[in-house]
């Protein structure tokens, strides 16, 4: 009996009921008796679930009706779509003037633009680009959404906001065209390259110098309507809380948790305090507290404008749970890491900014993100206190006259409002984290 | 939600014993108000007939236009006016802690509110009372009949407290079931898990259009409730206490007159009625003690109508109105058998 054989034994094709459909099928969802009686039900109940949705949601909706009395005239089964047709303003911007509705979009355009360098190959100093988002967007996005009279200090603000916006989207430019950055085609651009250090810089700086003044002489001319902070709502309202809480959570979590880590008793002490009181407290608490509290401490006739009060609480809160997550990513940083910092003469701003710190944010991610969600959706506790945030707008439907008792709908239309957003944020934390593992895998 | 409600006891006990010093200490509400150039009113949670968001985000409703008169008397112009939307749990803290100037929501008038809270009830505007909406086919034509029956109640309200005196009174074995969300609670109303549902009358007529059939179903006779309505402001400013009442009077008084928005011109120019001249400014010197300008009774009325011209747009049979009819009932005038009454303009 010769097992063994001169020549090879041809491959042979792989089984049936590994490569098509119905071998999958079969393998999977009807191996035995309870897997096809488990896959018939649940088949049969994605089926009525899904044609009970489509039914009411799609063929015997109504999409256009002056009320909801009318919807019911035209269709008393089917979704009233009309009703979240018709609210459709006031789910996005709340009660913002109608007229001036453009000076929210451009702001959210314009932080679209300021952002998108950081997305680009081949663009240098994104730090410092996310730096002037942090620092000078605000400004420029605050004064088209607040409008009214600008102070001094807002002026200034402004102008260096609009010469940081149109530097570094050149920059983005020039550097996507040439990998170089604006600086150095400035200097090629004015033949200074055999000039010395010093005289480019000065150049530079009369430059930068010579923008700022032109900038600000132009929004002396350009000003806009004041719009109370009480008519800001719906999700407009809800991203400008939720953004500065997630703008200021990372860098004040940073700071809490390295506090909480530090070997100076009276800052650990004072950090893990601050820590732990907002962490063992609701965020409707917070809320509270901060809105119909704190204006009782204060002198009589300040009055506070309630959606500042708001926002501190919410970046407060966020901090304090940013800084319980940063710590933790912190820890699973290994001692030799610090040690190594310190070999090569690193002091501790050194060590914790070039070496554990950059590894620590990588592993954070996932729950940076995940705190992020639970913050945004988390802003949604403000319709409680009487901002009308998307929340309590897609509520006040079912009270407005013609659309009376229409609350399903406008709900509805709220969860897939807020799925597409955290999906899209959880997407992109994945992206980000496959990318800066990329070394991890090699 | 224990805890919050704690947390609201704890800040209105608080703010009670500020405001006593801020109320005796400020300048007056009026010179602040006026200051500011806007008045800050206080309403509610949209709730249909008393306060609503329209698809603009405008504000409407009875007690938006209350807001709305006050801010045309003080400087003739209804819309130096900020409506502020605050929840129930933090209503009073905010007038007390000088958030808003008045508070024009369904506050049911009662003595521990009055005296308790630092605040004072101006003049009421809606006399509102709990009853009861069965559907028609059950047959049910009074309360009294609802014998054993399984009853839709929102919950933290007094509604559920004034069910269950109802019952235990009449003998009648009620069964509550609790709901936080009107919308919820209409939506098992109709889909049968209860035998009837209770609330406010003004509120049940609200749900009741609603309905996908309202022909269906009927609203008892019985109204088991007091549940008088009136604007509140903070104790302690007895002018803008009054300016807040008189508001409330000119409205109800200009339609007892006969005043409307349309014919107010032409009264003020024309009319030989003495009580008329004088509310509308044309003779007297009612302003003065209100520290008014001399026309500010003719501003009320021209910003928003008078009493029964709200009424008609927001709680009666008007495109924005929830229908409840006002004939008989104690919101007519007391010269139709209702409660509505003002003092003399003299």
């Amino acid at each position: 009996m010769a097992v063994l054989r001169a020549e090879r034994t041809p491959a042979r094709s792989a089984p049936l009921s590994e490569t098509s459909v119905l071998g999958w099928l079969r393998k999977n969802l009807f191996s035995s008796w309870i897997n096809i009686i488990l896959t018939i039900v649940s088949i049969y109940i994605i089926y009525i679930t899904v044609t009970g949705l489509w039914v009411w949601g799609v063929t015997d909706a109504v999409w256009v009706a002056k009320d909801r009395r009318d919807c019911f005239d035209i269709s008393i089964d089917g979704a009233c779509w009309a009703g979240v047709i018709v609210w459709l303003d006031n789910f996005f911007y709340g009660r913002y003037p109608r007229a001036e509705l453009w000076r929210v979009n451009l702001g959210g355009l314009l932080l679209f633009l300021w952002m998108a360098p950081l997305w680009l190959p081949r663009v240098k100093d994104k730090i410092f680009i996310g730096l002037t988002t942090v620092f000078l967007y605000p400004f420029l996005a605050g004064y088209f959404f607040a409008g009214g009279d600008k102070g001094l200090f807002m002026q200034v603000m402004i102008s260096l906001a609009i010469v940081a916006l149109i530097g570094q989207t050149l920059h983005a430019i020039i550097g996507v065209s040439s990998g170089r950055g604006l600086p150095e085609y400035l200097i090629r651009l004015l033949g200074k390259e055999e000039a010395s250090e010093a005289r480019q810089r000065h150049t530079l700086l009369a430059i930068l110098a010579g923008a700022l003044v032109v900038a600000f002489v132009g929004q002396m001319g350009w000003s806009f309507v004041g719009v109370s902070w009480t008519k800001w709502g719906g999700m407009f309202l809800t991203l400008v809380i939720s953004g500065i809480g997630i703008a200021s959570a990372l860098p004040l979590g940073i700071i809490l948790a390295l506090g909480r880590r530090s070997k100076l008793p009276v800052i650990r002490v004072l950090s893990t305090a601050f820590i732990e009181l907002f962490r063992s407290v609701p965020l409707i608490t917070v809320l509270f507290m901060a809105t119909t509290m704190f204006p009782l401490f204060m002198p009589e006739g300040f009055v506070l404008n309630k959606l500042v009060q708001v926002i501190i609480a919410v970046c407060l809160f966020s901090g304090c749970y940013m800084a319980e997550t940063v710590r933790a990513g912190l820890q699973a940083i290994p001692h030799g890491q610090y040690e190594a910092a310190h070999t090569v003469g690193l002091g501790y701003w050194g060590t914790m900014g070039l070496v554990v710190m950059p590894q620590a944010l990588k592993h954070m991610i996932p729950n940076i993100v995940g705190s992020f969600i639970g913050l945004l959706k988390d802003t949604t506790l403000v319709s409680i206190i009487g901002l009308f945030d998307v929340l309590g707008m897609l509520r006040a439907v079912s009270q407005d006259i013609p659309w009376r008792g229409l609350h399903k709908e406008p709900l509805i239309f709220g969860a897939v409002l807020f799925f597409v957003i955290c999906f899209a944020m959880s997407k992109y934390s994945r992206h980000l984290e496959v990318k800066l593992s990329a070394g991890d895998n090699r | 939600m224990k805890f919050t409600r704690l947390l609201t006891l704890a800040a209105s006990a608080f703010a009670l014993i500020v405001a006593g010093s801020v109320g005796a200490s400020a300048q007056s509400t009026l010179e602040i108000v006026k200051k500011r150039g806007l008045l800050r009113c206080q309403v509610g949670p949209p709730a249909p007939g008393f306060y609503n968001l329209d698809a603009n985000g405008e504000w409407y409703g009875s007690d938006v236009s209350i807001c709305q008169a006050v801010a045309a008397a003080i400087f003739g112009d209804k819309t130096k006016l900020e409506i502020q939307s605050v929840s129930s749990q933090v209503r009073f803290t905010a007038l007390a802690n000088g958030e808003s100037d008045l508070l024009s929501r369904t506050a049911t008038w009662t003595l521990l509110r009055d005296t308790q809270l630092g605040l004072d009830f101006t003049a009421i505007n809606f006399y509102d009372g709990q009853g009861f909406v069965v559907p028609k086919d059950t047959g049910i034509k009074s309360a009294l009949e609802l014998k054993g029956a399984t009853v839709c109640v929102l919950t933290g309200t007094t509604t559920e407290l004034n069910l269950a005196d109802f019952s235990r009174v009449n003998n009648l074995d009620i069964s509550p079931v609790t709901f936080e969300d009107t919308n919820v609670r209409n939506d098992t109303y109709l889909a049968g898990g209860c035998d009837a549902m209770t609330n406010d009358k003004s509120s049940l007529a609200a749900s009741m259009a609603a309905f996908p059939n309202p022909g269906d179903h009927l609203v008892l006779p019985e109204t088991i409730s007091k549940e008088p309505l009136a604007p509140a402001v903070r104790q302690g400013d007895a002018q803008w206490f009054d300016i807040v009442k008189w508001t409330v009077y000119v409205l109800i008084g200009a339609e007892e007159l006969g005043i409307t928005q349309a014919n107010v011109d032409d009264m003020r120019a024309n009319a030989t009625n003495p009580s008329v001249r004088r509310i509308l400014g044309a003779e007297g010197n009612l302003n003065e003690g209100l520290g008014l300008s001399k026309d500010w009774a003719y501003n009320i009325i021209k910003a928003v109508g008078n009493y029964g011209e709200i009424y008609e747009a927001y709680m009666g049979g008007g495109k924005l109105g929830i229908g409840i009819d006002r004939a008989g009932s104690a919101n007519a005038l007391w010269t139709q058998g209702g409660l509505m009454y003002s003092p003399p303009f003299r």
